[in-house]
């Protein structure tokens, strides 16, 4: 792997004179704003309004003597990523070294989040007792990071693909977590909000768009015409109508298309709404990665007697869903983004949370504080995505030739 | 393929024929009738060469043996089992027809091993530790038993050729049609394939080749045939085949690759 060195960074920046002046111009703006901004931040800017509501930012009106039980899915989930990292990082590499200057390694990763687990909280002014719950789960974090890193090798393959199915079992968990049962006291969904609803919201329609979106591509390649059609007319329907005005739509008829236990209310209607929307692209996606296997792959599988469901799950789609991952998890991220709509039809997500917030007099003239914390927290999650598909892609190509 | 053009029992006494293909015929989606009335008989343990200018359907011709064409008239019998809509006895036909393809077609996200062992795991369900040895024999025999755990990306064309015999081998069939399988190696990976091929005849499997290496037809063939335009024009033994030909077209393609 190439390194950042004075030497590689002068070839890279300054090559030649023109090149050299777009950097050092490039270089200067950004520094300049970078500057500014920091300077507001630091001086200006008054965080009052984010210390103030921070309960309220992560999880809305959530009870406060339940709030356990989010903490507990926060420790879960944060377990189940450093599993997750750590077996993923001690796959091997498979691809050719790349020159994409950041991130070098994942160990840059570790340490921004350590050093944001740490600081942060503190630079919030949260509680101490809250403090030393990311503390807590920063150093869970790493512990779990390492021991998956040290002893996942001695899982065994089976164990390793069956990691993913960590995820959706952690979702039902979560559910029961967050929505109460099975003992716990029930918690109505009209008291979710703020962080826990948005990634509620999209963690929902990221599990069940997958397997939906691959179904469909699969309806659109079949030789069935009236599977065919059916997907063709689904997929093109949706991409053609705009996200908000399915949001709509769907609070007012999903009640009459779904049975009434799967979308009891505006908030599990929003949930289908986009799992529907984000399939039809995943859709596409997918099909382009299996446009993309040759046709030689499936009569090899099929003259050596596999069925078409045993040569498609075991031979086309491997190789046609690595081909999509990139653009798959490209969709996620903008299904994340996606779920601010939802604070136009009225619900309480970060962004819906967020208006709320402004809109009280206390906390006139503060927008820019709260949109900027919107937007790191955004930036965030959706740069664990991309770096987590960045990592999952390079250790799934098959290995070949030259490399 | 239309339902009065077969025979409807299932009760045809089991041939002595490996392979009784009559009066074939099979137009393309598009209209086009790639093949007009092809008949061959293949015996049990005989190797036959199928040679033809490009596009004269001998691709398309071996494919429809193991139901990866489907054709509109005539009759195909395999191993006693006549090819018709029928999905059950289209998956025991494949089960019994092992195909190698000019492109190889291994799969590349699986090692070597893996990919021998997918299929008779899979679809013949036996136990995986007998398979993995008999893999292990097989790629011995096909010389590249070191290369067992890489993928096929890293091997060279001939060892990707020789993988994908294996891989046919694997699941013990009874026949193995090859569509040119030395027709996209360099010219020195060409005979370590051929010597394959040349041990499987040796060892009596039934071997059905379109090719155009005139050695190979001459030594291992016991008979070639020559289509051209979707018609079979000749069938003789090499000898004959080679040194007398009996028609003007049959003439004129040896013409060109001799
Ligand atoms: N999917 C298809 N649709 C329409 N025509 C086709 C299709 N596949 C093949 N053909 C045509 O059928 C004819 C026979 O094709 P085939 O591939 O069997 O020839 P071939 O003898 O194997 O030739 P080659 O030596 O080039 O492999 C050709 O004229 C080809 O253009
Ligand atoms: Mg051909």
């Amino acid at each position: 792997m190439p390194r950042v060195t004075p030497t590689s960074l002068r070839k890279e920046l300054f090559a030649n004179p023109l090149d050299g002046l777009v950097s050092v111009l490039l270089i200067t703006g950004l520094a300049a704003v970078g500057y500014r901004l920091l300077h507001w931040a630091l001086t200006q800017a008054q965080w009052a309004v984010i210390q103030a509501n921070s309960t309220l930012f992560a999880v809305g009106r959530y009870p406060i003597e339940q709030q356990w039980r989010l903490w507990l899915l926060v420790a879960l989930l944060v377990a189940a990523t450093g599993l997750s990292w750590g077996v993923l990082r001690g796959l091997p590499l498979r691809d050719r070294p790349i020159t994409a200057l950041w991130p070098r390694n994942d160990r840059i990763g570790a340490i921004v989040l350590v050093a944001l687990g740490s600081w942060a909280p503190a630079a919030l002014g949260l509680t101490l007792s809250i403090q030393v719950r990311w503390w807590g789960l920063t150093g869970l974090l790493l512990l779990m990071r390492w021991l998956a890193g040290r002893y996942g090798s001695r899982l065994g393959k089976a164990a390793t693909r069956a990691l993913p199915l960590v995820w959706p079992l952690l979702y039902l968990v979560g559910m029961v977590l967050i929505g109460g049962g099975l003992g716990l006291v029930p918690v109505g969904t009209n008291e979710w909000g703020g962080l826990l609803l948005t990634l509620v919201e999209a963690s929902f329609a990221i599990l069940l768009s997958a397997p939906l979106g691959v179904l469909l591509a699969l309806g659109r390649r079949s030789s069935l015409p009236l599977l065919r059609w059916g997907s063709v007319l689904y997929i093109e329907f949706i991409r053609g109508a705009p996200l908000i005005t399915l949001l709509f739509l769907g609070q007012n008829i999903l009640g009459f298309l779904l049975p009434g236990g799967l979308a009891p209310d505006r908030i599990w209607r929003a949930a289908w709404i986009l799992t529907f929307f984000s399939a039809a692209y995943l859709a596409e996606a997918v099909r382009s990665g299996l446009a993309a296997v040759p046709r030689g792959q499936l009569e090899a599988a099929r003259s050596l007697g596999l069925s078409l469901p045993q040569a498609l799950a075991q031979v086309v789609l491997p190789q046609a869903l690595r081909i999509a991952l990139p653009a798959t998890v490209g969709q996620f991220i903008s299904l994340l983004q996606d779920t601010t709509l939802l604070s136009l039809i009225g619900l309480l997500d970060l962004l819906g949370t967020a208006r709320s917030v402004m809109a009280n007099p206390l906390f006139l003239g503060k927008s820019a504080e709260v949109y900027l914390t919107l937007a790191v927290l955004f930036w965030c999650c959706c740069a664990a995505l991309g770096l987590g598909s960045r990592a999952l892609e390079r250790r799934l190509n098959p290995p070949s030739l030259g490399r | 393929m239309t339902a009065e053009s077969m025979p409807a029992n299932a009760m045809v006494p089991k041939s002595p024929a490996m392979i009784e293909a009559r009066g074939v015929e099979k137009w393309y989606p598009n209209g086009f009738h790639a093949l007009r009335g092809v008949d061959l008989t293949v015996q049990r343990g005989e190797v036959v060469v199928i040679m033809g200018p490009s596009g004269s359907g001998k691709s398309t011709f071996i494919r429809t043996f193991n139901a990866l064409e489907e054709f509109q008239k005539g009759s195909i019998t395999v191993d006693g089992i006549a090819l018709n809509d029928d999905r059950r006895k289209i998956d025991a036909i494949r089960r019994e027809v092992g195909m190698v393809f000019q492109q190889f077609n291994l799969f590349p996200h699986l090692s070597v091993l893996d990919n021998l062992t997918l299929a008779p795991v899979l679809v013949r369900r036996r136990p995986k530790g007998e398979v993995l040895s008999q893999a292990m024999a097989l790629l011995e025999r096909v010389g590249i038993a070191e290369q067992a755990h890489k993928f096929p990306g890293q091997l060279s064309g001939g060892q990707q050729q020789r993988v994908a015999i294996a891989r046919s081998l694997c699941m013990e069939p009874r026949i193995l049609l090859f569509d040119e399988p030395t027709s996209s190696l360099d010219p020195e990976m060409v005979r370590e394939v051929l010597e394959v091929m040349q041990g499987l005849a040796a060892d009596g499997m039934t071997m059905v080749v379109v090719t155009h290496e005139v050695g190979f037809a001459r030594q291992v063939a016991d008979r070639v045939v020559l289509m051209a335009d979707g018609q079979v024009v000749e069938e003789a033994t090499p000898e004959r085949f080679f040194d007398h030909p009996q028609h003007e077209r049959s003439r004129q393609f040896l013409a060109q690759i001799l």
